[in-house]
């Protein structure tokens, strides 16, 4: 059941496979509640998510991309999430010249032990996004054409 | 006898007003700094005293169209058999263009001769070819990249058009070029224009003789075909070419095409969308291999085609309509005209005994 | 141009030792140049650089590699050049660049709002600060400023960073103000605004990839993402969704190697002003890491290299 009364918004979650996404077992383990919005994609490591992962979720409409990883001096690879935290900072600040909310995107460090900070990131994002509403959605009837389609597959 | 009528320069909004009743209209009007054929909007100027960036091309040939929708299913009874269905994707309506110069209508004759083939005709061209009428204004200026003239036409020409628009001084001269044309030319806004054509006449002669001097293209297609395996002369032609669309798809007589299938679990659609030989994938085979492997191969591809190959097939129209986008509109500032010429002019080394 | 006749002996000097000469000559009306390849001696004499010199040669010079090559370089083009040396593109001990100083470029596209419709261009005097342009039988009197490109208004390197034979009296940085803002202003507009700015422009894009192909570090060249079936990141669709997307992509893989030559947005055949993501994407590396392209051929790009703890970077409180 969703935390947040009111229509669930579509939140994609990209997750290093080492700490954020044992973290978010460990929330589940815990059984702490969390916002269901979000849906996860599990990645070998932050260093492995291409910034064109969080441009092609938002353009294809998502309302909001959390992208979390192993704390700095945590990876799991030494150095991965070291080249991960330049590339998404310049994502961060280069959305707005596209028009989309910088609080759409987020990126965080949650380790494999930190199920109760998971829920609290979570929660927190997807009330973020919650405020920001839905995205602005791009024209055509293409778009939502196919937005349907794929929510039919999922 | 073709229907001559007229129309005075303010008169056109509302004329094509009433033609947007019943067909879909384009016309020329800015988006940004670029001039194209545009859905008509009363509230946009229409802009017709130049050449559009753009020729009318996507009226009739998308940029990228759905050829067919498909939906696989699998047989409860077995399994491992999956059906599909299909259902294609055919244009309805009727299409009017307003303003597409005689160059841009021309072009499309030359897709006719490829699509509309008795053997094979594209049965999605054919509905739009048939259901898009071209009411196209004859030119009253020339630019330094016009050069009609060179392949059998001039600023005039009615080939392709279903009304040809002579700019008068305080109006248009409307003359009905097919009978779809004719039955365009009955609004009340129209007056009988048989008493303008004298001045319209010594209009498209004054411009005919404005524009640059013809060349003399009949041994195009045999001086092209000898340069063929000069790899060094197309290697000089096209090294300041960057290999990109501009040419192509700005091109109102080139008409290549990609087909993709793209599919979304159960379904998918096939889509048809505009491809360029100046691209590498163009001619790459399954295997990996690239029969056309460098720009220069490609550049000989698009002048030997349109100057060369089509004229062989298609009776000695060259497949081009001299409206000088490709020269204006390239980044790197090449001009097919010299390319054409300097084959024509070639003259091979002698050989050493 | 004061140092043609210069630049011209300096070439001949050289030619001999070298495949291939990239420089301008004139194009198809007074108002264009044209990229020229110089092969034999005879090719020196149609030489010409001046405001209409626009493009970046540079872009050719991967696709020649292995041959000798040498290279008129603006000093925008320099910064392309190095880059490409930066990135082991090229070998510099193959390139031989000749560099010349700079006082700026047109914008083909503020010339061409300027004349209106011009119907046949016959003839373009430039002196000093006035261009004056026979068009269709009449005498357009412009100001060099007025038609200017962007870029060369806050140029901070009119002579080429880089050359093997420098022609003529280096000069300094124009003194104009930095930007001529249209970055700042764009950044003023309300985010729905932006957002409903770039449909509008993306919309028109034909897909010809001219920006890609005129960028000289765009060196994927024929494997690009954007023709990819597998992994299809682009459909083949008319949509602005996917047209946007490229250019995405596009800024995305410049990011920390981007000179701002401006080739992308000048070479598109649909006006579409593409440099003003390049430009943000600029702004913010420059931010982030003092960082600037193409300056120099030994700099590491600020994406490929980190710091433990990084000044610029705050961590966030999630």
């Amino acid at each position: 059941m969703p935390v947040l009364k009111g229509k669930e918004l579509r939140i994609v979650g990209f997750l290093c496979n080492w700490c954020s996404y044992g973290g978010a077992d460990t929330a589940g383990v815990g059984r702490f509640n969390q916002p269901t919005d979000l849906r996860i994609i599990r990645v070998p490591c932050s260093g492995r998510i291409d910034p064109l992962f969080i441009m092609k979720t938002l353009m294809n409409g998502a309302d909001g991309v959390l992208v979390s990883g192993c704390h700095p001096r945590d990876c799991h690879y030494a150095e991965g999430n070291f080249y991960a935290r330049r590339r998404l900072e310049v994502l961060h600040r280069f959305l707005p010249i596209l028009g989309f909310e910088p609080g759409r995107f987020e990126y965080t460090w949650v380790s494999a032990s930190e199920g109760q900070r998971w829920q609290q990131v979570v929660t927190r994002f997807t009330e973020q996004i919650h405020k920001l509403g839905p995205a602005p959605k791009i024209a055509g009837p293409e778009a939502s054409a196919t937005l349907r389609q794929m929510e039919a597959v999922l | 006898m073709a229907k001559v009528q007229f129309i005075k320069s303010a008169d056109v909004k509302p004329w094509l007003a009433e033609l947007a009743k019943e067909h879909r209209v384009f016309a020329p009007s800015y988006d940004g700094e670029a001039l194209l054929f545009r859905p008509f909007d009363p509230e946009q100027e229409i802009v017709l005293d130049r050449a559009a960036t753009m020729p009318p091309k996507k009226t009739i040939f998308p940029q990228s169209e759905k050829l067919v929708d498909f939906t696989y299913s699998k047989d409860p009874e077995n399994l491992s058999r999956i059906k599909i269905d299909a259902k294609a994707n055919l244009p309805e309506g009727s299409t009017v263009v307003f303003g597409s110069r005689p160059c841009d209508a021309r072009g499309f004759t030359m897709f006719d001769r490829v699509y509309l083939s008795d053997k094979n005709p594209d049965i999605y061209y054919q509905a739009r070819r048939k259901n898009t009428l071209f009411i196209t204004l004859a030119c009253r200026t020339i630019e330094n990249t016009c050069f009609c003239n060179w392949v059998d036409s001039d600023p005039c020409d009615p080939t392709g058009s279903d009304v040809l628009a002579i700019p008068v001084n305080d109006g248009y001269l409307l003359e009905s070029v097919s009978e779809q044309g004719e039955k365009l030319l009955n609004s009340k806004l129209l007056a009988d224009g048989s008493s303008r054509r004298a001045e319209a006449e010594k209009i498209c002669q004054e411009i005919a003789g404005s524009i640059n001097n013809t060349k003399d293209l009949t041994l195009a297609p045999e001086k092209l075909l000898a340069v063929f395996d000069n790899m060094e002369f197309w290697e000089e032609v096209s090294a300041k070419c960057l290999s990109c669309g501009a040419c192509t798809y700005l091109c109102p007589s080139c008409y290549c095409f990609n087909i993709t299938d793209e599919t979304t679990g159960m379904k998918g659609k096939r889509l048809r969308s505009w491809d360029n030989c100046m691209s590498a994938q163009f001619t790459m085979e399954a295997s990996g291999h690239n029969p056309r492997p460098t720009k220069a191969h490609r550049l000989k591809n698009r002048v030997g085609h349109k100057f060369s190959y089509y004229p062989t097939i298609h009776g000695g129209v060259i497949s081009c309509c001299g409206c000088g986008r490709c020269i204006k509109s390239c980044p790197a500032g090449i001009d097919i005209r010299e390319i054409v010429l300097k084959a024509i002019d070639f003259v091979p080394a002698a050989v050493e005994e | 141009m004061k140092y043609q006749q210069e630049l011209k002996d300096s070439i001949r000097k050289a030619l001999p030792g070298l495949d291939v000469v990239i420089a301008w000559s004139a194009g198809y009306d007074p108002l264009h140049a044209t990229p020229h390849f110089i092969r034999r001696e005879e090719d020196i004499d149609r030489l010409e650089i001046g405001p209409f010199s626009v493009h970046n040669l540079a872009t050719y010079l991967p696709g020649l590699r292995g041959k000798k090559v040498g290279i008129v370089v603006k000093g925008c083009d320099s910064r392309s050049v190095i880059e490409l040396l930066q990135e082991n593109l090229i070998n510099r001990e193959d390139v031989t660049i000749f560099g010349f100083p700079c006082t700026g470029v047109v914008d083909q596209t503020k010339i061409r709002k300027a004349l209106g419709h011009t119907g046949k261009v016959d003839f373009c005097q430039i002196a000093s600060q006035t261009v004056v342009i026979g068009a269709g039988g009449e005498e357009h009197k412009l100001r060099l400023s007025k038609v200017l490109a962007d870029k060369c208004f806050s140029c901070q390197y009119p002579n080429a960073l880089i050359s093997d034979h420098f022609v003529g009296e280096k000069i300094s940085p124009s003194a104009q103000t930095e930007g001529g803002d249209d970055l700042e202003a764009f950044e003023n507009m309300p985010l729905p605004e932006r957002f409903a700015f770039w449909q509008k422009e993306m919309d028109r894009c034909i897909r010809c990839y001219a920006c890609r192909n005129a960028c000289p570090m765009c060196v994927c060249r024929d494997h690009c993402l954007a023709e990819s079936r597998d992994p299809h990141w682009l459909s083949q669709e008319d949509s602005v969704r996917d047209k946007w997307m490229f250019q995405l992509i596009h800024a995305y893989h410049l990011a920390g190697r981007c000179t701002e030559c401006g080739e992308c947005q000048r070479a598109c055949p649909m006006d579409i002003p593409l440099l003003l993501l390049k430009k943000k994407m600029n702004k913010e590396i420059k931010e982030l890491f003092q960082y600037e392209a193409g300056v120099d051929p030994e700099a590491t790009p600020p994406l490929l290299s980190f710091k433990m703890e990084e000044e610029n970077i705050k961590e966030r409180e999630w």
